[in-house]
C-alpha cells in the first residue's frame, strides 16, 4: 500500500514500475495493482467516429477493436518514442497516463506523490530518454529510467554473474550483470524481435498463399498462439478468407522459419557478451542465463539457446515465469529500494 | 544476503547517477572526463591563453609546415592537429633550445582540449546527385545530410565549431566542398557517405583517407564518389601529386582509425553481423583539395535490405551520428594527450 504520509497530512507516495513496450506495456504499483495493456492509442478520425465511440481517445484493446474509426498509433517504435511526431509523443502521454490511472486509487486524490521507474531498451539513446522524460512531465513527481533487462535482473535479484536476454516485440535486449549498474559494454540491443518474426511470417505466408487475404493483426495473433522453434508439436492450421470464403491453411513450416530467423543474431550476441566477461566468471554467467520478454513464450526458445551454449562449454537458460510483469515488477522493486533523498533529486 | 544488499545499494546509487546525467544532458562516459563547466572554463582560457599558444606553436611548427601555412592565423588553426612528439623528435633537440621565443612549457594544459576546434562536415552528394538509392527510394543524399545535422548538434553541444559544406539539398562540386573547408580553416574534415556493395548480404562500414590504392573495389568506389568532382584536366596533375605525397596522411589515418573504431563498436552493439571493412586509403576527390586531415566514412550499406530499413529510422541515424562524434572526440582527446606529453 502507500508507503508514508497519510494521517500526518504529508502526501502519500505511490511507487510504480512501468515496462514500456512496443507491443504491450505493463505497470506494477506499490499498492498491489498490476495491469498490462496493448501499446495502442487512437483518436476518432472524424465527428461521426467521435459520436459513435463517445470518447476523445481510446487506448489498448479498446483502440485495437475500434481501429477502423481511429487514427491509430503505436507510439513506441522499437521501444522508444519515435522522433518528429508530436502525435506519437501525445500518444505516449496518453498511454502512460492511462497506465497510471489504472494503478492510482481515488482515496488519495491529489494528495499523492508518484515515483516511477520506467524500463526502456538497453541502449536507448540519451535523446530518447529525454523525450520520454518530457512525455511523462506532469504525470509523475519523480522519474527514473532504466534499461528493461536491468529491471528484469533487479526484480529477480540476478545482479551478479547473470545474463538477461529480453526478447520483446521491437527489440531484443541483452544485459550482463556483474554486480554493478550495467554500462554500455554490458548491454546490447538488437532490432530483431517479435515484430521481425511477424514481418517474416507475413512475407512467407502471403507469398505462399497469394490467393488469400491476410492482415498483420491475424499474423500477430497466430504467432502469439503457435510460435515455436525446433520440432513442431502439432500442425498449425489457421483460417483466412479467400474471396470472402474462410479457408484453412497449414503454416507449420512458415512459423518455424519465421521464429528461427531470430536465432542466429540472438545466439551470436548472447555468446559474444558472455565471451567479454572476465574468464573466471564466464561459466557462472553461462549457467545463469535468464530469458524474458514476450517472445520468451516462443515454445522451445530456451532449449535452443541452451543448446547454443554447448558450443562454448554449456550453460543453463531459465525462462521467467511471468514474462508480462517481470520488467514492471523489477522496476517497482528498484523504485521501492531507492531512498527518498534520491527520488527528490529526480523530481521533475 | 548482506552482500546482495550492498550490491543493491550500489546499483541503485549508480542508476540514480546515470539518470541525473541524463537530466543534466551529459553523455555516457563524458561526465567524468569533460563537464560542461569545464568546457566553459576552457572557453575563457581560449580567449586569454590562446594568443600566447598560437605564437609559440606556430614558431615550433614552422620547420615542418606544409608550405602554405605561412599566415600565422592559418598556422594557428592547423597547429592543433599536429603532434608535439614528432616535432621534438624531428628537430633532434628539445624544442625550447631552438627558440628564443616563449617556450610552450608554461602553457596551461587546460588550453589543449581546444586543439581540435573546428570540424568541417561534408554530407555526401546533394541536389541532382542522389548518391546511391535504397530499393524503397530513400537516397543517400538525404541520409548523409540528416546524419551530418545530428552530428553537428552533438559536436556543438560539446564545444566544437562546425562548418557544413551543405545544409540543404543542393548540388555542390567536390572542388567547392574542399574550398569551403579551407576557407573555413577547419581543423579536420569528415565526408559522410553510405555505401552500395554488390554482394547485398554484406553489411559493412569502412573509412578512407587520401592515398593510392591497388584494390579494384576501392578504385571503383572512388570513381563513383568522384563523379561531378568539378576538377578540370589541368587540376589532375596536382591531384595525383597530392595523392601520393600528402603530408597529412598520418593524421588522416589516425582520425580514420578513431572514427572507424567508434563506428564499429557502436554498430556491433545493435547488429553483431556488421563487418569491419577497415581503414583504407583511396583517391577520393573530395579529400584532395582539403588542407587539413580529411577522411571519408562509408557509415552503412544501402545495398543491404536490413541496413536500408534501419537507415530509415531516426534512432539508427542518431546512433551513427553519436558513433561519429565519439570517434572525433576520441581523436581530439588523443591530440590533447600528445600535446601534453610533448609540450
Amino acid at each position: 500500500m502507500t508507503e508514508d504520509g497519510g494521517k500526518s497530512g504529508k502526501p502519500r507516495v505511490l511507487t510504480v514500475g512501468v515496462d514500456l513496450g512496443t507491443s504491450r506495456s505493463a505497470v506494477s504499483a506499490s499498492n498491489g495493482e498490476r495491469h498490462v495493456i496493448d501499446s495502442y492509442v487512437g483518436w476518432p478520425v472524424d465527428m461521426v467516429a467521435r459520436k459513435v465511440l463517445k470518447k476523445k481517445v481510446l487506448i489498448g484493446d479498446d483502440a485495437v477493436e475500434n481501429r477502423v474509426m481511429l487514427d491509430l498509433r503505436r507510439p513506441l517504435e522499437k521501444g522508444l518514442i519515435r522522433e518528429g511526431s508530436e502525435r506519437d509523443a501525445e500518444a505516449v502521454q496518453e498511454l502512460l497516463s492511462h497506465l497510471l490511472s489504472l494503478v492510482k486509487t481515488d482515496e488519495d486524490g491529489d494528495n499523492q506523490k508518484v515515483r516511477a521507474v520506467v524500463g526502456v531498451p538497453a541502449e536507448a539513446l540519451r535523446v530518447n530518454k529525454q523525450q520520454l522524460r518530457n512525455a511523462m512531465e506532469g504525470l509523475v513527481d519523480s522519474l527514473m529510467i532504466v534499461s528493461e533487462p536491468f529491471a528484469v535482473a533487479y526484480g529477480l535479484e540476478a545482479l551478479l554473474h547473470a545474463l538477461v536476454v529480453d526478447i520483446g516485440a521491437g527489440t531484443s535486449d541483452f544485459c550482463v550483470m556483474n554486480g554493478r549498474y550495467p554500462t554500455d559494454d554490458d548491454q546490447r540491443t538488437l532490432t530483431m524481435a517479435g515484430d521481425y518474426i511477424d514481418e517474416q511470417l507475413f512475407d512467407l505466408v502471403t507469398s505462399k498463399h497469394s490467393e488469400a487475404t491476410f492482415s498483420r493483426h491475424m499474423i500477430r495473433e497466430w504467432k502469439e498462439q503457435h510460435s515455436y522453434v525446433g520440432e513442431a508439436k502439432d500442425p498449425i492450421v489457421v483460417s483466412a478468407p479467400v474471396q470472402g470464403k474462410p479457408t484453412d491453411f497449414d503454416i507449420t513450416e512458415e512459423m518455424k522459419v519465421a521464429c528461427e530467423s531470430l536465432l542466429p543474431s540472438v545466439t551470436e550476441t548472447m555468446i559474444d557478451l558472455v565471451a567479454r566477461v572476465e574468464p573466471e566468471y564466464q561459466a557462472k554467467v553461462r549457467s545463469n542465463v535468464i530469458l524474458s520478454g514476450g517472445s520468451c513464450l516462443i515454445r522451445g526458445m530456451g532449449q535452443v539457446l541452451q543448446e547454443a551454449l554447448k558450443d562454448v562449454g554449456g550453460g543453463q537458460v531459465r525462462v521467467v515465469k511471468d514474462p508480462v510483469f517481470v520488467g514492471s515488477d523489477g522496476g517497482l522493486a528498484l523504485a521501492k529500494d531507492a531512498p527518498a533523498s534520491d527520488w527528490e533529486k529526480l523530481s521533475s | 544476503m548482506a552482500s546482495l544488499s550492498r550490491i543493491k545499494r550500489q546499483i541503485v546509487r549508480q542508476a540514480v547517477d546515470e539518470n541525473l546525467d541524463t537530466i543534466n544532458g551529459v553523455l555516457p562516459g563524458i561526465r567524468n572526463d569533460r563537464s560542461r563547466s569545464e568546457i566553459t572554463l576552457l572557453s575563457v582560457f581560449f580567449y586569454v591563453a590562446l594568443p600566447a599558444a598560437v605564437f609559440a606553436l606556430s614558431y615550433i611548427l614552422s620547420p615542418m609546415a606544409v608550405g602554405e601555412a605561412t599566415d600565422s592565423r592559418l598556422a594557428a588553426t592547423r597547429a592543433p592537429v599536429r603532434r608535439a612528439e614528432p616535432v621534438v623528435a624531428e628537430a633532434g633537440v628539445p624544442a625550447e633550445s631552438t627558440t628564443t621565443y616563449a617556450s610552450p612549457r608554461p602553457l596551461d594544459p587546460a588550453v589543449m582540449p581546444l586543439t581540435l576546434r573546428r570540424v568541417v562536415l561534408d554530407p555526401g552528394h546533394g541536389g541532382s546527385n542522389l548518391g546511391t538509392v535504397a530499393p524503397g527510394g530513400l537516397p543517400e543524399k538525404v541520409i548523409t545530410l540528416d546524419i551530418a545535422d545530428r552530428l553537428r548538434q552533438l559536436l556543438e553541444d560539446h564545444g566544437y565549431d562546425v562548418v557544413m559544406t551543405r545544409e540543404t539539398d543542393e548540388s555542390k562540386s567536390l572542388k567547392k566542398r574542399g574550398d569551403m573547408a579551407n576557407e573555413a580553416e577547419g581543423d579536420i574534415f569528415l565526408s559522410i557517405h553510405v555505401n552500395w556493395i554488390e554482394l547485398q548480404e554484406i553489411r559493412g562500414i569502412e573509412t578512407f583517407y587520401l592515398g593510392p590504392t591497388d584494390d579494384p573495389y576501392v578504385t571503383e568506389l572512388a570513381a563513383t564518389e568522384n563523379q561531378g568532382s568539378g576538377y578540370s584536366l589541368a587540376d589532375f596533375r596536382g591531384i595525383l601529386e597530392r595523392v601520393y605525397a600528402d603530408v597529412r596522411q598520418k593524421e588522416s589515418r589516425e582520425l580514420a582509425t578513431a572514427v572507424q573504431s567508434a563506428l564499429f563498436d557502436s554498430l556491433t552493439k545493435v547488429n553483431p553481423t556488421v563487418r569491419n571493412r577497415g581503414v583504407k586509403s583511396a583517391p577520393f576527390g573530395v579529400l584532395v583539395r582539403t588542407e587539413m586531415p580529411a577522411i571519408l566514412a562509408e557509415v552503412s550499406c544501402l545495398s543491404n535490405a536490413l541496413e536500408a530499413r534501419l537507415l530509415a529510422m531516426p534512432s539508427y541515424r542518431q546512433l551513427l551520428a553519436e558513433a561519429l562524434f565519439s570517434g572525433i572526440d576520441s581523436y581530439a582527446r588523443e591530440l590533447n594527450q600528445a600535446y601534453q606529453i610533448g609540450g
